[in-house]
C-alpha cells in the first residue's frame, strides 16, 4: 500500500466571466511509498499548497482523486487524520492560549498521551516559553510549536507544507533530524519546499512540481547531477577577458562582465579542468566563485529538451536515469 | 465525540475571552439606562415591575438579534481567516463536527449571557421599581434565550457559508434589516398580490403565519404571554388598513382571524419556529461549508 496516491488528481479555478481558468494541478499521478523520505519541491505557485490541500481535504479536487494510507481523503477523513500529522500551509494556533495549551488540545483531539515536555524538547521550544501565550510567539517558534502539534500521536505520515519556512539555521537543524528520526522509526514524511538545499540532505526521492504538473521524480542524486549541468563557474580575471577565452567544448554558456567571466559548463566536473587550464596557459585568475543551479535552472535541466540533451552528452558514464512523468 | 470536543473549546474560548461578560455587561447597562429612563419620564405611582418586565421585552426585540449575530457571525469564518480552521481540521474532526460543535458552543454562549444578562437586568428593576411576578418572569426569560439562539443559528450559518469576514458582517447586517424592515412588509405585500387589497383588521389565518415564520414576531408572540399589554414591532410600515380607533380588544390576534386560531398561530409553534431557525440556518451553511475550499 502506498502512503500517498493520487490519480489524475486535477484543480482548476474559474477565471469568472472575464478571465481564463486556471489550472493549479494538472492531472497528476503521484505515488510516495510508506517508508519514504518525500520531498516535494516546486517554486512557488507550482501548485504544492494547492496539492498538498486536495491531499488533506481542505480543498476539493475538481477531477481526480487522492488516497492517503489507503483510505481516500473525501470519503474518511477522520480515518485519514487519526494517522496522518499535518504541517499546513497557512494556518494558525489559537493565539490567546498558551502554547503548553495549544499542544494540549491536540492531544485530547488526536487521543494521544504523548509526553508534552519531550514533544517540547524535541522541537526545541523552552518549557517556559510553553507557558506563554502563542499570540506573542515569534514566526520560528509558532512553526516549532505547529511542528510539535503535527507530531502528536505519534503519525504514520506526516504531511508538512513548507515546514523550514521562519526556521533559524538551528531550527532548520531540528527539524532535519526530526524527519530523519521520524524516518527511522518508520514514519513517511512528505514534505515541500521551494529550496533545493533542504530537501537534498533528507530525501530519498524527490518529486518535481511546475506549472501542477509533475515534471520529474528523481534520487538526490540524480537531482544532483541536473544540478551540476547547470551550475555556474565565476571567475575574476586580471585583465578584462575575450568570450574566447575558455575553449571546452562541454560549456553551454560563456559571459563576460568587466574583468568576469562567468562560465556554464554542462557537468561541474570540468570546473576544476577549466581553471586549471586558464591558469597553465598563463592567465591570471584573482577569483574563483561557483555557484550551485537555482531550482529554475534544475526546471530547465528536467523540462527543458535542450538541456536534457546536453546531459546526456557529458562524457560521465554513470548516468542516473531520470523518470518523467506526465506530459 | 468530536462535536463536542468542539463545542467545549468554543464555550471555554468565550468564555476565557471574556465575550460572554462584555455581553452581558452591554446588556444588563442597556437596560438599566432605559429602565431609569423609564423611571424619570412615568409617573412613578403606578410604575410596577411588570413595567420593567414589558420595556426588557420590548427592547430585547433588537438587543437580542444583535447580539446574538455578533456572538454567531465569526464563528467560523473567524478560523477560517486566522487558519486555526486548517489546524482543526487535521484532527479527526469532521467539517460536520465543527459547524455543529460551533453552533452548540455559540448557543450555550448566548443562552448563558442573555441567561445572566436577563436575571441581572430584571433584578434591576426589581430594586428600581417593584418585583414583577416570578412566573412572567421565568417565561420571558425563556424567550428571549430561545430568541437569543434562533439568532444564533442564523449567524453561525452565515459563517460557516462565506469566505471572508467582510461577507460574513454584511450577510448579518443584512439578515437583521430584512427580519427588522423588510419581512412584514414582503408578508403584506405577498398578501396583497393573492388577495387583491392590503391586509386589513380582519384577514385571512395564513398571512399571520407568513408574518410569524419571522423570529422576531415569533418571540414578541412568546413574550406577550409572560407581560402585560401588546408588543408591538420596532419598525411599523404601516400596510396593514387598520382603523385608527380600532380598540386593543380588536387587534387581539384571535380577534382578526375567523374562528379559533390555527396550530401554527399558537405561542408553542412560535417556539417551534424559533428552535428551528436555531438549526436551519446552520444545517444550510454547513451544506455550502461542506463544498467549499478551506
Amino acid at each position: 500500500m502506498a502512503a500517498i496516491r493520487t490519480d489524475g488528481l486535477t484543480k482548476r479555478y474559474s477565471g469568472g466571466f472575464f478571465g481564463a481558468d486556471v489550472t493549479a494541478v494538472d492531472t497528476l499521478d503521484l505515488e510516495v511509498a510508506e517508508g519514504e523520505v518525500y520531498g516535494f519541491l516546486g517554486p512557488n505557485g507550482a501548485g504544492k499548497s494547492t496539492t498538498i490541500d486536495m491531499l488533506l481535504d481542505y480543498a476539493r479536487p475538481t477531477d481526480g482523486t487522492a488516497e492517503l494510507l489507503g483510505h481516500d481523503v473525501q470519503q474518511e477523513p477522520e480515518a485519514v487524520s487519526e494517522r496522518v500529522g499535518v504541517l499546513p500551509e497557512g494556518y494558525g494556533l489559537y493565539n490567546r492560549l498558551t502554547g503548553r495549551r495549544n499542544l494540549e488540545h491536540a492531544l485530547e483531539w488526536q487521543s494521544a498521551a504523548d509526553d508534552i515536555d519531550q514533544l517540547l524538547e524535541r522541537v526545541g521550544l523552552d518549557a517556559d516559553d510553553a507557558r506563554r501565550p502563542v499570540g506573542d510567539y515569534s514566526k520560528g517558534m509558532t512553526q516549532r510549536l505547529a511542528l510539535a502539534m503535527a507530531l502528536v500521536g505519534d503519525p504514520e505520515l506526516l504531511i508538512l507544507d513548507e515546514p523550514s519556512s521562519g526556521l533559524d539555521p538551528n531550527g532548520i537543524r531540528r527539524l532535519r533530524e526530526i524527519v530523519r528520526e521520524e524516518a527511522d522509526s518508520g514514519t513517511t514524511v512528505f514534505f515541500s519546499s521551494h529550496v533545493l538545499g533542504q530537501v537534498e540532505a533528507v530525501c530519498d526521492r524527490v518529486g518535481i512540481l511546475n506549472d501542477g504538473q509533475l515534471v520529474a521524480v528523481d534520487t538526490v542524486d540524480g537531482l544532483r547531477e541536473a544540478a551540476g549541468a547547470s551550475s555556474t563557474l565565476e571567475l575574476t580575471m586580471g585583465q578584462p577577458p575575450s568570450p574566447d577565452l575558455v575553449t571546452h567544448e562541454a560549456v553551454t554558456d560563456i559571459e563576460v562582465r568587466g574583468n568576469r567571466l562567468r562560465v556554464t559548463p554542462t557537468d561541474s566536473r570540468i570546473k576544476a579542468r577549466i581553471v586549471s587550464d586558464l591558469v597553465a596557459r598563463g592567465h591570471e585568475v584573482i577569483d574563483v566563485g561557483s555557484e550551485s543551479a537555482s531550482l529554475e535552472d534544475i526546471f530547465a535541466a528536467y523540462t527543458d529538451d535542450a538541456g536534457v540533451a546536453n546531459r546526456t552528452e557529458t562524457p560521465s558514464g554513470d548516468e542516473t536515469p531520470i523518470q518523467t512523468v506526465g506530459s | 465525540m468530536t462535536l463536542t470536543q468542539v463545542a467545549r473549546k468554543d464555550f471555554e474560548d468565550a468564555v476565557r475571552s471574556k465575550m460572554v461578560w462584555g455581553i452581558i455587561a452591554i446588556f444588563v447597562g442597556f437596560m438599566a439606562f432605559v429602565l431609569l429612563a423609564a423611571v424619570g419620564t412615568s409617573d412613578t405611582s403606578d410604575a410596577t415591575g411588570d413595567i420593567a418586565l414589558g420595556l426588557t421585552a420590548q427592547l430585547s426585540q433588537l438587543f437580542v438579534p444583535l447580539i446574538a449575530l455578533i456572538v454567531g457571525y465569526m464563528a467560523i469564518v473567524g478560523e477560517r481567516r486566522s487558519g486555526s480552521l486548517r489546524v482543526l481540521l487535521s484532527y479527526p474532526h469532521s467539517r460536520r463536527d465543527v459547524v455543529f460543535g460551533k453552533l452548540a458552543g455559540r448557543s450555550a454562549v448566548i443562552a448563558l449571557a442573555l441567561g445572566v444578562g436577563s436575571v441581572g437586568s430584571i433584578l434591576l428593576a426589581s430594586v428600581l421599581l417593584a418585583a414583577p411576578d416570578l412566573m412572567a418572569v421565568a417565561g420571558l426569560l425563556a424567550s428571549i434565550v430561545l430568541f437569543g439562539v434562533g439568532f444564533t443559528g442564523i449567524g453561525v450559518g452565515i459563517s460557516a457559508a462565506v469566505h471572508t469576514r467582510g461577507k460574513a458582517m454584511a450577510a448579518a447586517i443584512g439578515s437583521l434589516l430584512v427580519f427588522l424592515l423588510m419581512w412584514d412588509a414582503a408578508a403584506a405585500g405577498l398578501y396583497a398580490i393573492i388577495t387583491g387589497s392590503l391586509p386589513g383588521l380582519e384577514v385571512e389565518a395564513w398571512y399571520f403565519l407568513l408574518k410569524r415564520l419571522n423570529p422576531i414576531s415569533s418571540y414578541l408572540a412568546l413574550a406577550e404571554a409572560s407581560v402585560d399589554g401588546r408588543l408591538t414591532p420596532f419598525f411599523q410600515m404601516g400596510l396593514e388598513e387598520i382603523p385608527a380607533d380600532a380598540t386593543e380588544e380588536q387587534l387581539k390576534l384571535s380577534n382578526r382571524v375567523d374562528g379559533s386560531l390555527p396550530l401554527y398561530l399558537t405561542d408553542w409553534f412560535a417556539g417551534v419556529n424559533l428552535a428551528a431557525w436555531g438549526v436551519f440556518p446552520a444545517i444550510l451553511g454547513y451544506l455550502r461549508f461542506e463544498r467549499s475550499d478551506i
